[in-house]
């Protein structure tokens, strides 16, 4: 049965795959709580997660952490249950439940077996309904972050992050504030504003559920209704968040003494998901920097070996977005590398060529599927979907949208994305190291600043 | 239905190279999977880094792929792939649509195969400068980043192959010659030496088609190497310290341990998650929920093919005494030593580990690598009944024993510092 193997030709595909999207089934529960439902039944279990649009964009000034406050504090006791005891109440079910948070939402999570869903779902709905909020809790939480807050100064790829956000919104824009907050603010969050932040945002109107998992679609609705019924709030207003029009473009450099690698991001503000072609900024991306065969990685990594590992990416917030490109370099390399990164980035603006517009198609039709392999990762597409308001066939169409893609609209992307002279560039390493070499390559103004972004002398 | 029993076939071809199928049609996805029975263990005191820098190099292409096409062509398919090296093994692995398999064997066997025509110095200075650049930013570039080097390097002896980190030290990455690569190319990567796994949705006759297709032609190489390991007895506890630009101070203690699959490693396993696993887990409640003496505190237990060791590592508070979190942590343990655990401790654990189980069955690629575990480590890929079973026999009678054997033993003592 031997057959003849070729070796110098890459073998042929076999004929097309069949791939059938899930679908979602929507509906609303008593108390307005919109569901999306994905049923898939390959494994006895369920995954849940229920999104509420109150993330640390709506943190208040001077009160900056307040909704990681509260996401960590939520389920610090609630219903009959002590913290403890309700973290012993999921561990017996072997559920995993989690509660985080973003700039725009906080995300409540939990994976747990068929058997046990209908008990993890009364605990997870009493967190939502009757969460205890005590002073005692509320102040173990905010040692815990402070500390936390003391250790991300160690951190150069945290600050780096950190500085960059901040120094890219400016400081009139909610999206420029660390979620984790400041230490200060942290101290002057009351009991009483987490309250209030709970019974303002944590409500049915403000959320949206998504559950993933082997269940009959009328079932699921009963039980659901069942547990939820109880939680219901009155609707709210929220603060408007205005649209990021500051920029700060520059080169700053904060100095982290005995560095031996320079964290780099670079990137300037962008349109949000929705409001400009999306499917020609992701295969802009996926050249510049959006996998390991991208123009920025094959350079920095593949020819020069300046790095492990550098990539970019368009950050899509609900109501802004910006390019991020992130890397961490050899001291001795961080001005050559740079200087890389922002020839790519121009270059980039030529044009590309049809090969590697075809690659990246090829690429992102292809591995669409493999995007719907585990339960979270439906929920997380979809999640997406919602939040940034894609069309309601977007599933639908995206492999079609992905053909269509021209060159020229890849040109007018970048066009349109891609301006080098504005891009806000962070640097966190060691200043003597590096000064330098940045001074070189660099034609304008070089700020040092501060661990948290504040300016401290021009270099 | 007996969901951990997981359905496969397993065949040798002549060459010696093990063939693990698994099917599963799910989904129109196949994922390929390869171990090579090697990894930093192989390596001696003056080389190490080498099974780790190699397996870089097995992506910078042979004899029919030129440099940057194995990453590409897997990327144009829509496929996902990657290397990973420990101890006792490398392996690599691609997650493609289905009807791509047939390239993803391709690839696979032209670097198993024909990896040396390809060689050069070139890639080979590219490919160190990449991995130095990895260990400076995952270990010396991080806080405590150094702290395992140091505790493994203290708590095996200097020729123990675990006594080195898997990513190498810099000196010794950077002085590897091409005679070297390709040495270490000819003892350790012969298909008898390798297992693949292909699992998922897949035609049984063309997958076994093209596997003795690409694969049977490569010869065997016949040298094999035995790992010399000596047993790890620690004879008296040693306390290190070390300052570095850190806010908290961090303490970590280390005793070796039991090897996988050993009489007691799944009690270790079920003991660390009863010490730190859960809010209500003993050390966890103790040290950073009632007392707040730490910022986080984890209990771990690693088990390889020659031996393991057992960690426990607490992250100082300020101002609090990293004495007393060390006195907690004894006491707990001789707690536990003296009265076992609750039924209901117990329970949780295990609950814990069989939801993991199931969850873990999510993902093909996970599957995959799974099957080429057990088969390495049991020789037998559909242990996960088997496995699941052992943590599931451990008593409180258990977990009071090990705790006595392993805890009263010497232990290595490291303490990061803020620097003043």
């Amino acid at each position: 049965m031997s057959l003849e193997v070729i070796r110098n030709k890459k073998p042929p595909r076999l004929r097309k795959i069949k791939f059938n999207l899930p679908e979602v089934i929507k509906f609303k529960l008593d108390n307005n709580l919109q569901v999306y439902f994905i049923q898939k039944s390959t494994l006895p279990l369920l995954s849940m997660s229920l999104v509420t649009e109150a993330g640390s964009k709506y943190d208040p000034a001077g009160k900056k952490g307040l909704t990681n406050l509260l996401a960590m504090a939520v389920d610090e006791g609630a219903g009959d249950y002590d913290s403890l005891q309700l973290s012993d109440q999921f561990e017996i079910l072997g559920a995993s439940f989690s509660i985080s948070c973003d700039q725009d939402s906080v995300y409540f999570s939990l994976q747990v077996l068929k058997d046990e869903f209908e008990r993890g779902l009364e605990l997870f709905s009493t967190i939502l309904i009757d969460s205890h909020l005590y002073e005692a809790d509320l102040s173990r939480e905010k040692r815990k972050i402070k500390t936390r807050i003391l250790q991300t100064s160690d951190e150069a790829d945290e600050i780096a992050n950190e500085v960059f956000e901040y120094k890219l919104f400016g400081n009139n824009n909610p999206y420029a504030y660390p979620t984790i907050g400041y230490s200060d603010d942290i101290d002057s969050i009351s009991l009483q504003d987490i309250k209030d932040f709970y019974n303002h945002f944590i409500v049915p109107e403000n959320s949206f559920l998504v559950v993933t998992g082997d269940y009959e679609t009328e079932s699921l609705k009963n039980i659901l209704n069942k547990y939820f019924r109880t939680w219901s709030r009155s609707s709210i207003t929220k603060p408007r968040i205005t649209d990021a029009d500051i920029e700060q473009p520059g080169l700053y450099i904060i100095d982290k003494k005995d560095s031996v690698q320079s964290e780099i991001r670079t990137g300037l503000i962008s349109y949000k998901r929705n409001d400009y072609d999306f499917y020609a900024r992701s295969i802009l991306n996926l050249i510049l920097g959006g996998q390991f065969s991208s123009r920025l990685n094959l350079n920095l990594r593949e020819h020069k070996g300046f790095t492990y590992g550098v990539y970019s990416r368009f950050i899509y917030l609900m109501s802004s977005a910006y390019l991020f490109v992130s890397t961490s370099v050899s001291s001795e390399n961080t001005g050559a590398a740079l200087t890389e990164i922002f020839k790519e980035i121009k270059k980039i603006r030529n044009g590309i060529t049809k090969k590697e517009l075809e690659f990246a198609k090829s690429s992102l039709i292809r591995k669409f599927p493999s995007s719907f392999e585990s339960y979270r990762q439906i929920a997380s597409n979809v999640i997406g979907q919602i939040i940034h308001t894609m069309p309601e066939d977007y599933f639908e169409t995206y492999i079609d949208e992905i053909k269509k893609v021209t060159r020229e609209r890849i040109i007018k992307a970048a066009e349109d994305n891609l301006f080098p002279d504005k891009l806000t560039t962070v640097i966190v390493g060691s200043k003597e190291k590096t000064a330098a070499q940045l001074k070189d390559i660099y034609q304008g103004e070089i700020i040092e600043l501060d661990e948290k972004g504040s300016s401290l002398q021009s270099l | 239905m007996d969901l951990l029993n997981i359905e496969y076939e397993k065949y040798k071809l002549k060459n010696g190279l093990e063939v693990i199928l698994h099917k599963d049609d799910n989904l129109p996805l196949v994922a390929v999977n390869l171990w090579y029975r090697v990894g930093s263990a192989n390596e001696k005191q003056g080389g190490t880094g080498m099974a780790h820098l190699f397996e870089h190099m097995m992506f910078q292409g042979s004899e029919n792929i030129p440099k940057e096409m194995h990453f590409k062509y897997i990327q144009e398919a829509g496929g996902s792939l990657n290397g990973s090296t420990n101890f006792d093994r490398t392996n690599y692995y691609e997650k493609l649509p289905s009807n791509f398999l047939e390239l993803a064997l391709w690839l696979e066997s032209d670097r198993m195969g024909f990896f040396l025509q390809a060689l050069t110095q070139e890639k080979l200075d590219n490919q160190k400068s990449v991995v130095i650049n990895e260990r400076l930013e995952r270990y010396d570039n991080q806080p405590y980043g150094l702290a395992w080097e140091i505790l493994l390097s203290n708590l095996y002896p200097l020729y123990h192959p675990y006594s080195w980190p898997t990513i190498g030290l810099i000196d010794d990455i950077s002085r590897f010659t091409l005679d070297e690569v390709s040495a270490f190319f000819k003892r350790y990567y012969s298909p008898s030496n390798a297992s693949v796994t292909v699992a998922g949705n897949f035609d049984e006759k063309f997958v076994k088609e093209n596997i003795e297709k690409y694969f049977s032609e490569i010869p065997d190489s016949i040298e094999r190497v035995e790992i010399n390991s000596s047993s790890v007895k620690l004879e008296s506890e040693k306390l290190i310290t070390r300052e570095e630009n850190v806010q908290l101070e961090r303490i970590y203690l280390a005793w070796s341990s039991e090897k996988a699959y050993g009489n007691d490693d799944a009690a270790l396993d079920i003991l660390a998650d009863i010490l730190s696993g859960s809010k209500n887990s003993r050390l966890y409640k103790n040290l950073v929920y009632e007392k707040e003496l730490a910022q986080d505190v984890s209990a771990y237990h690693y088990s390889g093919k020659l031996a393991g060791h057992f960690m426990i590592i607490a992250t100082v508070k300020k101002e609090k005494s990293p004495d007393t979190i060390k006195d907690e942590i004894f006491k707990e343990l001789g707690m536990i030593e003296k009265n076992g655990i609750t039924e209901r401790e117990l329970k949780k654990t295990k609950n814990n580990i069989r939801s993991g189980f199931i969850f873990s069955l999510q993902n093909l690629d996970a599957m995959a690598n799974q099957l080429n575990y057990y088969n390495y480590f049991l020789n037998e890929p559909n242990s996960f009944n088997y496995d699941l079973n052992r943590y599931n026999m451990v008593t409180i009678d258990k977990i009071k024993s090990v705790t006595n054997d392993y805890f009263s033993k010497p232990y290595i003592e490291l303490r990061v510092k803020p620097k003043k």
